[in-house]
């Protein structure tokens, strides 16, 4: 009964629609990189098979200062956020699991309460935050590379921004992580005359490895793809991040020189989509494990 | 019981006080300086303070009801898109039929792209003249403009919307139909139940409770966006796009008015606290929260 000609016959469609549907999923991707690999001002005239790739939009980009720097800010900044997230959460999210304190309940779900609240509500005061702390940091002579003291300030605090964004929804996902492991195995360390903290290190971080790459990962994505916070908090053209640098490209772009653009659109997108299909479990987890909790 | 030692108890405090520190700082403080702020108004360099002034102004102001109609529209379409579609969706992959994963995949990368790239990607197949599906679609409409025509921008910015959000959409509910146990819908089905009634009577108030959540997490979306309205439409054609989360953006932004830019954003406060509650209450009566 279940291989009755119907079912496979429904099958057939299901698989034949599903096809199409990815298909149309990728075309927009597929069709920025075709773009990206022709010389500028053929149109669709190109003929990829016929006359080849052209990788002069990437070679132009890669060589083009500003550029480059910019993916630099976007990797310092969203890896730096994302270890931050991580390391705090990992901390509190043991408090929360296992540990009985006041005030326990009350902060958890204003933590939850907070994940709600996107960052653009909180757009202006932030805005303004950024100008009085950097107000307090001399610019005067470069310090790290050529930047001065005032800019490495500004890239420090859009690290710390990015941190506290990702912190309600990695410690929901961090304080259910721990608390899926059997409290046997961390008594069995504290009967042993192991402190809490130790217990913390050598029992649960190493078994809750998959919660933490969780809230890493998709992490370094949330603020790698940012834009709305980076654009407001960045004060100098040294320190664009890759996103704002784009729409600036965009913005300013003249004649058709499309394919440049689309070049540039494709590489940004490759560290989120290359660590999603390397670990599409952790992003998957950490996505519903943040939306309903544990 | 053992005697807990200072240390002992002070140990859950040490321990979420970085994480409580940080979020203290940029999410809390911020969030209750916009409201402050609100009541204030810059002139020239110095704040006045002007009471709820600023509130007055913003509710008489025709631009800013445009706005938030235009949120409205734009938010109700593409709420009732996504989780149509990703219901759809959802169902189809129930089945864990061979191949679900690979297809699973390919749904989800849209949603690994900034909203920015998406953006850029689907202004470019409708840009006027040379876009790909411009130069398709447009033809058949009368020779339509999409981005130079109100309903057609809105429409390109919900496609790109719609690709972009139907993974998570489609996450959230799977995550939701495997809490159901499978004895429960054949249990109908030996009862007689077509497919419909199954799903009717059986998932659909089951589901309640996730459609719910991933309900406010789509309209939390769509009521916030600014990204691809930036990046697609820049509020164009005039104002015809001009969203309220983007009128923000560009007072703030653009033009300064931080005094009025904050009574935005204490409105925009409360529309996304209900949905929260909302959200918080939904959890609650699952006994989610412990």
């Amino acid at each position: 009964m279940n291989r009755s000609p119907i079912r496979w016959w429904k099958h057939y469609w299901t698989y034949l629609l599903l096809v199409i549907l990815c298909m149309a999923f990728l075309f927009p991707i597929i069709y920025a990189l075709v773009t990206s690999l022709q010389p500028t001002g053929f149109g669709l005239a190109q003929n990829l098979f016929r006359d080849g790739v052209y990788w002069g939009h990437y070679e132009q980009l890669l060589s083009t200062p500003r550029y480059v720097r910019n993916l630099l800010n976007s990797a310092i900044t969203s890896l730096g956020g994302a270890l931050l997230t991580t390391t705090f959460c990992a901390l509190a999210g043991y408090a929360f699991a296992r540990l009985r304190f006041q005030g326990r309940r009350g902060v958890l779900i204003l933590l939850l309460g907070l994940m709600m609240l996107p960052g653009i509500v909180n757009l202006i005061p932030l805005y303004r935050l950024t100008s009085e702390l950097l107000r307090l940091v001399p610019t005067g002579a470069a310090i790290i590379g050529d930047l001065n003291a005032r800019q490495v300030a500004n890239l420090l605090l859009l690290i710390a921004v990015y941190s506290a964004f990702g912190i309600p929804f990695g410690v929901w996902v961090m304080k259910s992580f721990y608390a899926a492991i059997p409290r046997e195995l961390e008594d069995a360390a504290l009967v042993d005359g192991a402190t809490p903290l130790q217990a913390l290190r050598h029992v649960l971080l190493p078994l809750s490895l998959p919660g933490l790459m969780a809230v890493f990962l998709t992490n370094f994505v949330f603020n790698w793809n940012d834009f709305v916070t980076a654009s407001l908090l960045i004060r100098s053209d040294e320190l664009k991040t890759a996103t704002v640098g784009l729409l600036d490209f965009q913005n300013q772009l003249t004649g058709n020189n499309s394919e440049l653009l689309n070049a540039a659109a494709i590489m940004m997108m490759l560290p989120g989509i290359g660590l999603f299909l390397l670990a599409r479990k952790a992003f998957f987890q950490g996505f519903i494990e943040g939306a309903f909790k544990g | 019981m053992k005697p807990q030692s200072r240390l002992h108890r002070s140990l859950p405090y040490v321990l979420i006080l970085p994480a409580l520190l940080c979020v203290g700082t940029f999410i809390l403080y911020p969030t209750l300086f916009s409201f402050r702020l609100s009541l204030y108004e810059n002139r020239r360099a110095t704040f006045v303070y002007v009471g709820l002034e600023n509130f007055q102004r913003l509710f008489g102001n025709t631009l800013f009801w445009a706005g938030l109609g235009r949120t409205a529209i734009y938010g109700v379409l593409y709420v009732s898109l996504v989780i149509v579609f990703a219901y759809l969706l959802a169902l189809v992959f129930r089945g864990r039929m061979k191949g679900a994963s690979f297809f699973l995949t390919v749904i989800f990368i849209p949603w690994m792209l900034s909203d920015i790239v998406a953006g850029i990607l689907w202004r470019w197949l409708f840009l006027p003249r040379v876009g790909l599906l411009q130069n398709m679609l447009g033809p058949l409409l009368g020779d339509y403009s999409f981005l130079a025509e109100g309903t057609g921008a809105l429409s390109v910015v919900l496609a790109a919307a719609l690709w972009r959000g139907t993974a998570f959409a489609l996450l959230l509910l799977l995550a939701g139909l495997q809490t159901i146990p499978g004895e429960l819908t054949e249990a109908a089905s030996i009862d007689g139940a077509d497919r419909w009634q199954q799903f009717w009577n059986v998932t659909w108030p089951l589901m309640l409770p996730t459609t719910q959540v991933t309900l406010v997490f789509l309209s939390i979306q769509a009521i916030n966006a600014v990204g691809l309205f930036l990046s697609i439409t820049d509020g164009g054609p005039g104002r015809t796009t001009e969203v309220v989360s983007l009128q923000l953006y560009k007072q703030a932004l653009q033009f300064n008015n931080f005094g009025f830019a904050s009574a935005v954003s204490v409105v925009m406060f409360f529309i996304n606290a209900g949905l929260a509650l909302i959200y918080l209450n939904t959890l609650r009566t699952q006994n989610a929260l412990d």
